[in-house]
């Protein structure tokens, strides 16, 4: 767990980060977004305490972190960047182990927490393990960067914009490999992306920062529903909002059981998103799909009227 | 690939006109007298010559279509001129020395310096062209060298730099040892106090203006100057302080030629290890310190290995530099290679000027290669399979 406790920083007289506070649970991926210069790296940074906070507290599992050394606290996080950060005159397996090593772990174990986070990264360990930096792909550099912040097992990650420098198909596959990623590892993220779909792909916990401040955090369905103002607003997409928050809602969340009329030809996948089910419907041209489970046996119908919610839509809601 | 490399062209050219134009050797009876030149055709006769010239004329033949593979029929031809050279001077002097003169000998003529100088122009242009490490020029250069080596030894006993030399065995060694003791000294205590200032330098910008600035203004100085000024200071000290004298140091000598050499050797090398260790990549430096190295480690393990390259390359000019300017003490009795030089000039005897340059332009290449060898073997990883 990390808290934020009224947190400022000022560089001489400008505060970068201006009296902020935030929470991120165990086990959440919080995502920090806003537009460039508003202070996102300044917050992450002065986590692992590589900025030092001026005012107010930061904590750690309720610890100060000015309470430990800061190479100790910096070994327990985990820290990945854009420019990835590997060092170019060490092999991959040598960056990747490089915090085990500065844990002091005996060396076999490093090398077979190197081997298993390489697997788990699809970096087969033949073609991948005497590579250097230089001879990789931006995608397979950063997959190096994601596995060396996670050697030591981190408990927490910290990533400032990891996937900012790759092109759109590399870095959705990160992104989605990362969710798989989180879902069976569980470790509480701090991520800083300038990009509002990734935050939103990504993010239990979303936070939007502007000139050092927080506009708005919450869920990324409450900031849909509800943006605060005109800027959080315009930067979850505008108009757009309705079709980002129908791509975040699962088909699931808004079917009807399976009614008396014969069920419909086209279908959709109970998981998939109410923006994909829109998708077939404008394609397919009807208004009503049947939703199907995995066996592809059909559990129930979406109709236009409940995909959109029209029930929900009363006045004043 | 299929245009004429031009460069090769006008240089054999050159080598043509020079070759026939200027004299290629010259006889003197004593070391005193003025010797009588002989050009090519003087030496062998007009069909000798021309056949002489045959060589070249193929190279600038070859290099009229530049492809791979005629590039490297030129550069085997340019290396076997060069290893002939001394084979020519040992017909020269076989028809033109007379052997019942004992005092009798051979100068290398402008001819073949000329040529000498072009065709190593040559071989660095083909080393490029051709996309050759610096080492694999070396290899081609070892065939050379063991001609002229069996040349000097067995059949080139009238050369007049070989009998320079002769006259001069143990000096000759005791110079070459004092030159590169000085330019060892030089550049290592130039390299510790260099590497000194620049960790000083990151610290504080106001060292680094400082240390620029007075660096800057030593190396605008013309270097005989600078050995001058340091005479009467050093001197001074050593008539004051014991335990200078007793050190040997004194006005003229070692010490202030060490101390000028040092003086010269620090702008290169503060400025290329300052440069170096400030242009390692933020990013990397960041995440080393994000992954909790402490700043000894960051240094140690992550700065000083990446800007390791970059400061050889300071060592690389610093050492070429030294190897130069060493020639210059000798001017203040430092000893060395320039010893031979000023007293070849002072007595008008070019093969003892020679005597002395030769070695130093040799150190100064291998000094070169080797550094730059090592420079781009260091840096191998980042930067893999560029050719130097
Ligand atoms: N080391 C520093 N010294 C002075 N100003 C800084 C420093 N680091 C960041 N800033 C300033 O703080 C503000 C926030 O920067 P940053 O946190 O990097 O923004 P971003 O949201 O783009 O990551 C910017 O105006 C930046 O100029
Ligand atoms: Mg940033």
């Amino acid at each position: 767990m990390i808290e934020l406790f009224e947190v400022t920083k000022r560089f001489g007289s400008e505060a970068a980060v201006d009296g902020i506070s935030l929470r991120v649970e165990k086990g959440q991926l919080c995502a920090l977004v806003g537009t460039s210069g508003c202070g996102k790296s300044t917050t992450l940074r002065m986590i692992n305490r590589l900025i030092e906070h001026s005012e107010g507290e930061i904590h750690i599992d309720g610890q100060p972190v000015r309470r430990f050394k800061e190479e100790t606290l910096r070994r327990r996080i985990g820290y990945a960047i854009q420019s990835t950060g590997l060092f170019p005159h060490w092999t991959v397996e040598r960056n990747i182990g490089l915090v085990p090593r500065l844990l002091k772990w005996p060396r076999d174990r490093i090398q077979a927490r190197v081997e298993e986070l390489m697997s788990l990264l699809g970096l087969p360990m033949e073609s991948f393990a005497d590579k250097y930096p230089n001879q990789l792909s931006g995608g397979q550099a950063q997959r190096v960067g994601v596995a060396r912040a996670l050697a030591a097992d981190p408990d927490i990650l910290l990533m400032d914009e990891p996937f900012g420098a790759l092109d759109p198909i590399t870095r959705e596959t990160l992104q989605f490999e990362l969710r798989d990623l989180q879902s069976r590892l569980h470790k509480t993220i701090v991520f800083v992306t300038h990009d509002m779909d990734e935050a939103l792909r990504l993010a239990d916990h979303l936070v939007v920062m502007r000139a050092g401040r927080i506009v708005q955090q919450g869920a990324p369905l409450e900031l849909l529903r509800d943006p605060i103002d005109a800027f959080v607003e315009s930067l979850l997409g505008g108009e757009d909002r309705g079709l980002k928050e129908a791509a975040l809602t699962p088909v699931s969340h808004r079917m009807l059981p399976l009614g008396p009329h014969p069920i419909a030809q086209a279908r959709i996948h109970r998981d998939a998103s109410l923006h994909q089910a829109l998708a077939v419907m404008f394609r397919e041209h009807v208004d009503r799909l049947t939703v199907v489970d995995v066996e592809d046996m059909p559990v129930g119908e979406l109709t236009l009227r409940c995909l959109v919610g029209v029930h929900r839509g009363e006045p004043g809601a | 690939m299929r245009r004429p490399n031009v460069v090769l062209l006008a240089l054999m050219l050159a080598a043509l006109v020079g070759w026939l134009g200027l004299e290629s050797v010259n006889v003197a009876a004593n070391r005193i007298v003025l010797g009588t030149g002989f050009r090519a055709h003087q030496v062998v006769g007009w069909p000798g010559a021309l056949v002489s010239c045959l060589p070249l004329v193929t190279v600038a033949i070859l290099v009229r279509r530049a492809t791979r593979v005629r590039l490297c029929w030129a550069l085997v031809l340019v290396v076997l001129m060069l290893m002939a050279m001394p084979a020519w001077l040992a017909i020269a002097a076989d028809r033109l020395v007379d052997p019942s003169l004992p005092q009798s000998r051979l100068g290398i003529g402008p001819a073949n310096w000329l040529l000498l100088f072009l065709l190593l122009l040559s071989l660095i242009e083909l080393r490029v062209r051709l996309a050759l490490s610096r080492w694999a020029a070396w290899w081609l250069l070892l065939p050379v060298l063991a001609a002229w080596w069996l040349a000097l030894a067995f059949w080139l006993e009238p050369l007049a730099l070989l009998r320079e030399y002769r006259g001069r065995s143990d000096p000759f060694q005791t110079a070459i040892l004092v030159h590169l003791s000085l330019v060892g000294a030089a550049v290592g205590i130039s390299l510790v106090v260099g590497v000194l200032l620049a960790l000083a330098m990151r610290r504080h910008a106001g060292i680094q203006r400082l240390v620029f600035s007075v660096l800057n203004i030593v190396q605008t100085m013309p270097s005989l100057a600078l050995f001058g000024l340091l005479l009467a200071p050093l001197a001074w000290l050593a008539a004051n302080v014991d335990w200078i004298a007793a050190l040997g140091i004194s006005g003229i000598g070692w010490a202030p030629a060490l101390l000028a050499l040092v003086g010269y050797s620090l702008l290169p090398m503060v400025r290329n290890t300052f440069v170096a260790l400030s242009e390692v990549d933020a990013g990397v430096i960041d995440s080393a310190r994000g992954m909790g190295m402490s700043h000894r480690q960051v240094f140690l393990q992550v700065r000083l290995p990446l800007a390791l390259p970059v400061m050889l390359e300071g060592v690389r000019i610093t050492t070429v530099q030294a190897i130069g300017l060493t020639a210059v003490a000798a001017l203040i009795g430092a000893g060395g290679l320039g010893t031979f030089i000023f007293q070849g000039l002072g007595q008008a005897a070019m093969d003892l000027v020679l005597l002395g340059a030769l070695p130093i332009l040799f150190l100064a290449l291998v000094a070169d290669t080797l550094l730059g060898v090592l420079a781009s073997r260091l840096d191998h990883r980042r930067d893999a399979g560029v050719p130097q």
